[in-house]
Formats: C-alpha cells, sequence, structure tokens
C-alpha cells in the first residue's frame, strides 16, 4: 500500500514536471543561433568573440561556421533561396549580396533595433543596402582603405629619403630601389582581383576621385572619359615594376614578396596587413596615400565598407539574433577587431593602436574616395568588375589598349545600368 | 522465346530498371529541367520574375557573353581533342607497356594508377606551387639546366596557362584509361595472339590487327568519358583559375562560366540566373547530341568489328 | 622502330620514366610537409633532413579529422553500394534483353551524365528540403548515386553486351531463374567493369567538397574535403601546415589503394572474360 502510494506520488511528480518542463525548458535551456561567414582565416578570432558574447548572455550559444570564400556566394544564396540558412550571416557589401535583400531574404534592422546604425555614416551604411528598395539589411562592421604599403628598411638601403608624393616621384623611388637590387613592388599580374584593387588605389588620382564617381553614377560622364583611359593605363605603365614573369605569379607569391622583404612597395589594401605579419612578425610596414598623378591633381584613399552582419528573414531565434548584430556593433568588438586582425572598424570610438591602421585610417577620413567598382557598379550582370579583372591582366601584357578596355566597361556597365543606357 | 521466359524478363525489367530510372529521375532530370526552365525567365537576383521568352539567349549571344562564350567553347573543343589524342593514347602506351614487361610489374601498377586517386585540391595546389614562377622548382631547374629563356609563368601567361592545365590534367588522368585497356588486353584470349605469333605475326602486327580491334569496347567508353568530361571541364580550373579563367580568360570553360552567372563570384559581384541557365540550356544540347551522336557511331563500329 | 617496339627494354624505360614523373611531385609534397613554413620559402626544395613533425601534429589537433573521416567514408561506402547494385541491375537488363523501348531508356539514362550535380544546385537543394533529406548523409548518398549511375549503367550495360548469349541459354536450360542468372553466372564475370564503376564513381564522391558543404551543415557529419576547406583558408600562408595537411587527406585514399591493389587489378583484370 504504502510503496503504491510514493509510487504513485513519484508518478504525479513526474507528470507534473513534463507537463511544466516545456515552459521550464524555454526559460532555461540554450538558444543557439548559426552563424555563417567566408573568413575562414579568421576562424580563431570569431570563435574567441562568440565565447565572450556567451558569456555576456548566458542562455544563448552560438555556432560559427566559416566557408569556403570561392563558394560562399552560392552555398548563400542556395540556402536562403530555400528558406533555410543561419540565423546570422556574414554579408559581403554592396552588389554582392544586394540581390538576396532584394528578394526579401534579409530582416530589415531599424535603428531601433540596432543603435550602432545611428553612429555610422551615410557611405558606410550604404554598403549594407537593398539595391532597389535601399532599406538598411546589414550592420557594417569593417572599413577598407587602399594605399602604398612599404618597407622602411628596404627604402633606406636603396636611398629613397622622402616617401613619393607624385606618380614621377614614385617611379623615381622604383628606379633606386631596383639599382639597390630589391623588387620595386610584389604587385603581379596573376590575379584579376588584385589588379582590380592596385588599380582602384592609384586610378582615382588620374580620374579625377568623388567627383568622377557621382558624374558616373548620374550618368552625366562615361567610362570611356579621357581621365578614366589615363588611370587604367597607370596600371598598364606599373607592369614593368612588377617582377620577372609577373603574369604568372598568383596572390600569395605576390603578398609573399612583399611579406618575406623582397619588395618594396606593395600596393593595396589594409587587410593585406594581417597577412603580411602572419607571414613575418618582424616585419616593419609604412603607409602613405598614392601619389598625385601630376603636381596639380589631388589625392584620394580608395574606401568602402568591407562587409557587414545581417540577419536571416526566416530566423526562429529573432531575440537572441538581434542581440548577436548588437554584440558585433559594441566597442568592444570593434576593438578587438583592430587590435587582433588590424580591420578598420566601423564602430566609433575605437582606439586604433596600431601605427599603420592609425595612418590609414587618418588618411582615409581625409581623402576618401569610394570605390568606384565595389560601390557603383557590382549590382547586376556585367559587372564592371567582371570585366576589369580579366581586361587588367590582358592589358600588362599588351593584349588590349585602355582604350578599348574602357570602352568595353562602358559597353558591359550600359547594357544594365539605367543612367548609362545608350551611352557609349 | 517462350512467353513464360518472356514474362519473367518483364518482371526481370521492371524491378531491376525502375528503382535506377526512379533515383535519376528524382535526383537528376527533375532539378536539371527545372535549372533549364529558368532560361525562360528574367530574374531579379535569386528571385524568379516574369516569363522572358528568348531574351536570355538573346543576351547570351551578345557582348559581353558571346565573347566568353566562344572562347569557352574554343578551351574546351581544345581540352576534348587534346585529352583524347594524349591521355588516351600514353593510356594505350602504358597499358601495353604493362602487357609486355614482367619484371616490376606489380610496381608499375600501383604506381601508373596512383595519381588518379588523389585528391583534384590536392594535385592542384601541389601544381601550382610546382609551377610558381618564383618560387617553383621547375622553373629552377629549367633555369639551372641553362635554359632560364624557357622558364615561363606557365600558369599566368596566356598562351601556356590552358596548355599547362590539361598537362595536370593528364597527369592525374592517364592511370585511368592505362588500367581500364590493361584490363582489355587481359581480357584477350591468349591462345589468339599464341596462333598469330605461330603464323610468323610481328609484335607490332599482333597489335594493330588483334589487339587493338578488341580494345573497341573499351575505347568507347573512355572516349565517351572524356568527351563529356572535356566539355564539363569545371574543377581543375575553377580551382587553379578561380571563377573567370585566369588569365585574362585564358582557361575559361563552359561550366566556370554557368557557374558565375549563376551564383555571381567573390571578386565580380552580381549574378544572372536566366543568362547563366540558357547558357545550361546550350551546354545540354551540344554536350547531349555529341555523346548520343558519337556514343551510337561507336556502338556500330563495334558491332561491325 | 619495328624492332624498338617489340623490345622489353624499350617498355621497361617508358614505365620507369613514368614512375619519376608520378612520384617526383608526391616526394616534393611529402618533403615540404615536413619542412617549417618559412623555411619552404627560403629554399623551396631542400631537403627536409630534420623533419619537422609540429606542422602534423598542428593538423591533427585542428580539426576532427577522425570523424571527418568516417563521414567520408560512410558517404562514398554507401554511394558506391548503390551505384554498383542498381548499374548491376539495369546494365544487365539494357545490356542483354531486346524489348521495345531499350534504346530510348538507354539514351535517356545517357542524358543523365550531361548533368553534373553542381550545375542543378538550386532547385536540387529545394527539392532534397522538400523531402526532408538537408543536411542528411542518405541525401548525399541519394544525389551521388544519381549523379553517377548514368555512368555506371553505361558501362555496365556494355560489359554486359559483351558476353556470349550461349551462357544465358545454358543457364536457363539448366533451370536457373533471371535472377540466378545474372548474380550465379553473370556477375563474376563483369567484376572488371564492377572494378571501372567503383574507381570511377568512387574517386569524385571521395573528394568532392562542393556538395556536402551546400547540403550538410551539423559539425558532426562533415566530411573529409569539407573539413579541409576550412583548414586551407586558416592556413594560407603556412605551407608547411598546408602541405602536411593534403598529406593526411590524400593519405587514407592511398593506404587503402596500396593495400587493396594487388586485389582490384586482379579483380580487374584475371577474372575477365575471354573476348
Amino acid at each position: 500500500m504504502k510503496i503504491s502510494k510514493i509510487r504513485g506520488l513519484v508518478a504525479a511528480l513526474f507528470a507534473a514536471v513534463t507537463v511544466v518542463a516545456p515552459g521550464a525548458s524555454i526559460a532555461s535551456a540554450n538558444t543557439e543561433i548559426t552563424f555563417w561567414s567566408w573568413r575562414t582565416e579568421d576562424k580563431a578570432f570569431y570563435e574567441s568573440q562568440m565565447r565572450l558574447f556567451e558569456a555576456k548572455n548566458p542562455g544563448i550559444t552560438v555556432k560559427f561556421t566559416p566557408y569556403l570564400n570561392t563558394e560562399y556566394n552560392a552555398i548563400v544564396a542556395t540556402a536562403l533561396t530555400a528558406g533555410k540558412g543561419p540565423d546570422v550571416i556574414q554579408m559581403r557589401p554592396y552588389g554582392g549580396m544586394a540581390n538576396l535583400s532584394d528578394a526579401g531574404n534579409f530582416m530589415p534592422l531599424t535603428t531601433a533595433d540596432v543603435p550602432a546604425l545611428k553612429k555610422l555614416p551615410v557611405g558606410i551604411l550604404a554598403g549594407a543596402q537593398g539595391y532597389k528598395d535601399k532599406k538598411q539589411y546589414g550592420l557594417p562592421y569593417a572599413v577598407s582603405a587602399l594605399g602604398v604599403m612599404y618597407n622602411p628598411d628596404i627604402l633606406e638601403k636603396a636611398g629613397v629619403r622622402a616617401l613619393p608624393q607624385t606618380w614621377a616621384q614614385l617611379q623615381t623611388a622604383f628606379d633606386k630601389v631596383k639599382k639597390a637590387g630589391f623588387l620595386p613592388i610584389g604587385n603581379a599580374g596573376g590575379n584579376g582581383p588584385a589588379l582590380e584593387q592596385l588599380h582602384a588605389t592609384v586610378g582615382p588620382t588620374f580620374y579625377g576621385g568623388t567627383a568622377f564617381f557621382n558624374d558616373v553614377v548620374a550618368g552625366k560622364k562615361t567610362f570611356t572619359d579621357k581621365g578614366y583611359v589615363a588611370s587604367l593605363k597607370a596600371v598598364a605603365d606599373l607592369a614593368k615594376w612588377m617582377p620577372a614573369n609577373y603574369q604568372g605569379i598568383d596572390y600569395n607569391t605576390a603578398r609573399g614578396l612583399f611579406a618575406n622583404e623582397k619588395a618594396a612597395f606593395y600596393i593595396g589594401g589594409n587587410y593585406e596587413i594581417g597577412y603580411f605579419r602572419s607571414l613575418n612578425p618582424s616585419i616593419t610596414i609604412g603607409w602613405f596615400p598614392a601619389p598625385k598623378a601630376n603636381a596639380g591633381a589631388k589625392r584620394y584613399v580608395g574606401t568602402w565598407a568591407d562587409g557587414a552582419y545581417a540577419i536571416n528573414a526566416k530566423t526562429t531565434q529573432k531575440a537572441a539574433a538581434l542581440k548577436l548584430i548588437n554584440f558585433l556593433g559594441t566597442k568592444e568588438f570593434g576593438q578587438a577587431l583592430v587590435d587582433e586582425i588590424a580591420f578598420i572598424p566601423t564602430a566609433p570610438y575605437v582606439k586604433i593602436n596600431d601605427p599603420a591602421v592609425k595612418e590609414i585610417n587618418r588618411w582615409r577620413t581625409t581623402l576618401g574616395t569610394p570605390f568606384l567598382n565595389v560601390v557603383g557598379f557590382r549590382f547586376e550582370n556585367p559587372t564592371s568588375s567582371s570585366i576589369l579583372q580579366p581586361g587588367f591582366q590582358k592589358l600588362i601584357v599588351g593584349g588590349t589598349t585602355p582604350e578599348q578596355l574602357a570602352k568595353d566597361v562602358q559597353t558591359a556597365v550600359a547594357s544594365w545600368y539605367a543612367p548609362q543606357k545608350g551611352k557609349s | 522465346m517462350s512467353s513464360a521466359l518472356r514474362r519473367e524478363q518483364n518482371r526481370t525489367t521492371g524491378t531491376l530498371l525502375i528503382p535506377a530510372l526512379a533515383v535519376i529521375i528524382i535526383f537528376t532530370t527533375v532539378p536539371a529541367l527545372t535549372t533549364l526552365s529558368y532560361a525562360f525567365f528574367s530574374w531579379d537576383g535569386f528571385q524568379r520574375s516574369t516569363f522572358a521568352g528568348f531574351e536570355n539567349f538573346q543576351r547570351l549571344f551578345s557582348y559581353p557573353y558571346l565573347d566568353q562564350l566562344t572562347a569557352a567553347l574554343r578551351h574546351n573543343t581544345i581540352a576534348f581533342i587534346v585529352i583524347m589524342a594524349f591521355q588516351t593514347s600514353f593510356g594505350l602506351l602504358l597499358a601495353y607497356a604493362m602487357f609486355r614487361v614482367k619484371r616490376g610489374l606489380r610496381v608499375y601498377r600501383v604506381v601508373v594508377f596512383l595519381p588518379v586517386i588523389f585528391s583534384l585540391v590536392v594535385v592542384a595546389y601541389l601544381w601550382q606551387s610546382l609551377l610558381d614562377p618564383y618560387y617553383g622548382p621547375i622553373n629552377q631547374i629549367i633555369t639551372g639546366l641553362g635554359v632560364p629563356e624557357l622558364a615561363k609563368p606557365w600558369l599566368g601567361d596566356t598562351s601556356t596557362a590552358l596548355p599547362t592545365l590539361m598537362f595536370i590534367n593528364i597527369w592525374r588522368w592517364v592511370g585511368f584509361p592505362a588500367i581500364v585497356f590493361l584490363a582489355g588486353l587481359n581480357a584477350i584470349n591468349a591462345e589468339y595472339i599464341e596462333a598469330a605469333r605461330i603464323d610468323g605475326a610481328s609484335e607490332s602486327q599482333i597489335f594493330r590487327k588483334i589487339m587493338f580491334p578488341l580494345l573497341a569496347p573499351s575505347l568507347t567508353i573512355i572516349t565517351v568519358l572524356t568527351f563529356i568530361g572535356a566539355y564539363e571541364w569545371f574543377d581543375l580550373p575553377f580551382v587553379i583559375g578561380g571563377s573567370n579563367g585566369s588569365p585574362a580568360g585564358a582557361t575559361d570553360t563552359l561550366a566556370l562560366m554557368f557557374y558565375r552567372l549563376s551564383f555571381g563570384s567573390i571578386d565580380s559581384g552580381a549574378n544572372n540566373v536566366g543568362v547563366g541557365s540558357a547558357l545550361g540550356v546550350l551546354i545540354f544540347t551540344l554536350v547531349g547530341f555529341g555523346a548520343a551522336f558519337g556514343s551510337a557511331l561507336l556502338r556500330r563500329r563495334e558491332v561491325e568489328q | 622502330m619495328i624492332k624498338l617496339f617489340a623490345s622489353r627494354t624499350f617498355f621497361q624505360s617508358i614505365l620507369i620514366i613514368n614512375a619519376f614523373i608520378v612520384l617526383l611531385p608526391m616526394f616534393f609534397l611529402l618533403n615540404s610537409s615536413l619542412r617549417e613554413s618559412n623555411e619552404f620559402a627560403r629554399t623551396p626544395f631542400a631537403l627536409a633532413r630534420d623533419p619537422f613533425w609540429e606542422n602534423y601534429q598542428r593538423v591533427w589537433s585542428e580539426g576532427e579529422f577522425g570523424s571527418y573521416f568516417i563521414n567520408s567514408l560512410i558517404i562514398t561506402g554507401g554511394s558506391l553500394t548503390l551505384i554498383l547494385v542498381l548499374a548491376l541491375g539495369a546494365g544487365f537488363v539494357l545490356g542483354r534483353y531486346s524489348f521495345k523501348g531499350n534504346n530510348v531508356i538507354f539514351a535517356f539514362i545517357l542524358t543523365g551524365m550531361l548533368v553534373p550535380a553542381k550545375l542543378a544546385i538550386l532547385p536540387l537543394f529545394i527539392q532534397l528540403k522538400w523531402m526532408n533529406l538537408l543536411d542528411s548523409r542518405l541525401g548525399l548518398i541519394l544525389v551521388y548515386t544519381s549523379a553517377a549511375l548514368p555512368a555506371a549503367i553505361f558501362i555496365m550495360s556494355g560489359f554486359f553486351k559483351s558476353l556470349p548469349t550461349d551462357l544465358d541459354n545454358a543457364a536457363r536450360i539448366d533451370g536457373a531463374s533471371e535472377f540466378k542468372l545474372l548474380s550465379k553466372v553473370l556477375v563474376p564475370l563483369v567484376r572488371p567493369g564492377m572494378a571501372i564503376v567503383a574507381i570511377y564513381s568512387a574517386i569524385p564522391i571521395w573528394n568532392d567538397f562542393f556538395l556536402p558543404l551546400v547540403f550538410l551543415q551539423s559539425p558532426e557529419k562533415k566530411t573529409l574535403m569539407q573539413g579541409l576547406t576550412v583548414f586551407f583558408g586558416q592556413y594560407a600562408s603556412q605551407w608547411g601546415v598546408l602541405f602536411a595537411g593534403l598529406c593526411l587527406a590524400a593519405l587514407p585514399l592511398v593506404v587503402l589503394y596500396l593495400i587493396l591493389s594487388e586485389q582490384f587489378i586482379k579483380g580487374l583484370t584475371a577474372g575477365a572474360v575471354k573476348g
């Protein structure tokens, strides 16, 4: 009798627990959110940051998964289009994923939900907006800046005393470096996108930077503009300073030439600094903005928002995902971004300790001009980049002329970009 | 044929054929037809919008796609011809060598086939570092031999990139036809060969008159697989030259073009599913007719012999 | 020339040259995997006199290679079993029976060879989601099976066709059912074809990383090649570690092949039917 009573009690208790349990488990159990990225190289960084986030937000765990960058667009597009995918997504900037935004795959973010958005400048915010509806779909986390990186030790050995201010001075410096037995620049031609970035660094001073950007976007000027052709020619002119067999030197080898102190200069983005240091921790890297085309021209620093964090419109963990986005917009995260992987964070009030990054950021705020192709013309195919990347590879070996390449870009863009339609 | 046997055969046909057909229809035919249907719609990114008729095809046949299309088609065709000519003949040579050689045969059989089992990613990384124009041992060896003018940027020069890719492909795959042919050679009745020898036929006569004709079924398999492989060449060019067929589109192929049009690329932005699918229709038709025509031709020849 | 063609030395030397071309790059890979990354950058083809095993330790501690390996094994093994069973049946019917529609069905199956799964990835993904086969090893196995089947059936039907018809009639007179005929009489004779199908299908499945990247999300289901793609990005600048990873990725299949090669080649070449 007694035993069965106890049994009954236990059963009742058990039943009560199971009835209560669903509610209880929601309150106490873990919410897991998934977070996709293409930055396999930053896996360790993100994982340590996620542990910090989890410590601050008990009850939420984050599963961070980085994907092969070359396949990332296909993987994300496939998953989102089919109504699946992660809760939080690292989003490629501007045209990189705007088509997914326009199709309603990301949750629009408001400044009420994500206060950090209020502090970002318009040009940076544009990096994570829909192309058609211009709604904010992502929180841009980093900006990139283009310029000339140099190795002070090599410059000293070569007798280059002052940093080049003009295109002519740059070439004189290259000559001196070459005479001293070093490679002038590590940049090479094996990788189309790297050549495009090279052009975005040295080109704006030839075509007139932001003014030209605005005119082309408005349809007032075309890519066949004399200044733009001259900017393409500048890239062709750099070929003679590249290492021997430059057309076959791939991106990693090219960067390795600078990192391993064989080349004096590397023309490109601040995001390379992390890679240089991982190859050669003892390297000193200096930075200056691309020189002006001639004494009368202006100098520019190409810049753009380089990626954002967005929330899947179909997420079932909206609250937790927003918490994560807000964490990614904090000063602490921004600080870690610059301290650990040398990115320039969008988050304000971050103290940049790294002298090279500090210098870059200082110039960026005064001389910044939008990266023409990325900010303006990657929204539909054929993009200007898809013509220029293989085009530059042809140009530097004399397979095409600057005039022809400019014409090709114009024809491609005019085929879809309304303000340029019918113009040549 | 008795009607009982016919009934049994009908039943067997059903049980053996239907599962295979079902798998193919569900997981290949249906998704493929869906992809092809995309060609007749206009697209907003990944969202299907209105019916577009042949508009996507018109765009595919205009600038800049037409240039890319003709270049890619040319590269695929070159790849088919060169790979067919070299991979198959080297494969046959290796097979015949292994057939004739007694000493060390066990080692050779293993070695010949070894690259085939390597992952393509491994093969690509390996050859990229071997061929690196700056650090790579191959150019250092060439320079060391006293002919520095031959130390080219193999994968970066528009004139050598495609041949180099084909070489890597052959290096990786030649063991496959070799083993298939070796199997074919070993399957030939030794009595035929003995009889021919007794009749005073030379080894080369025996090869040409007896062995080669009997290898016809193996050759059919290899030819059809090479044809399809060449016109759908993707992995090696993608891993080495990226989706734009670097340098300057010199290693572009039809499948690469389809991929970047469908999904966009990391470095150059937006996609165009409609034009991509129009290209898919084109590839499918082209390869389909080619393979059907070719295999019909080869099968007829086999029967005649 | 004819003399040369007949001489064994000629063939011996061809095989030796081939062995060098095959083995030297592989030796380079192995050697580089045992050198420190910075050293490799300085002198890319010096010998690793003092092997730097830390590269391998680094790789091994990084991912869950053991679990990746088992997943790859399950997926490749599962697909291969299905491919062989289905291709044997379909190849037998298409290669040995003459019935109305045989050619049409054969042509239809051939068209399946023309569609790489990669090119139909978007509808395939939506379909798998609808069938509840996303993030599932079975889903991936079915996709691989479907992709490899057409070529497998093409190869198998060719082998079945090449067998003399007397075999069937003799077996039937002995009272064998059609299934018995296939399993007891013909299957042993088409073993070389099965071996060709096995390698031709297994290698791309084992080495594929694209479909697992798209279809499998759970970390515990990751395959070896899928796991490696992250690893490559992470260690892009550390050549030694990268090469060690490549070696480790290639190793299982190489070892398996070395162990099985004798049997495999025997099965491929000895059991063949007289032409």
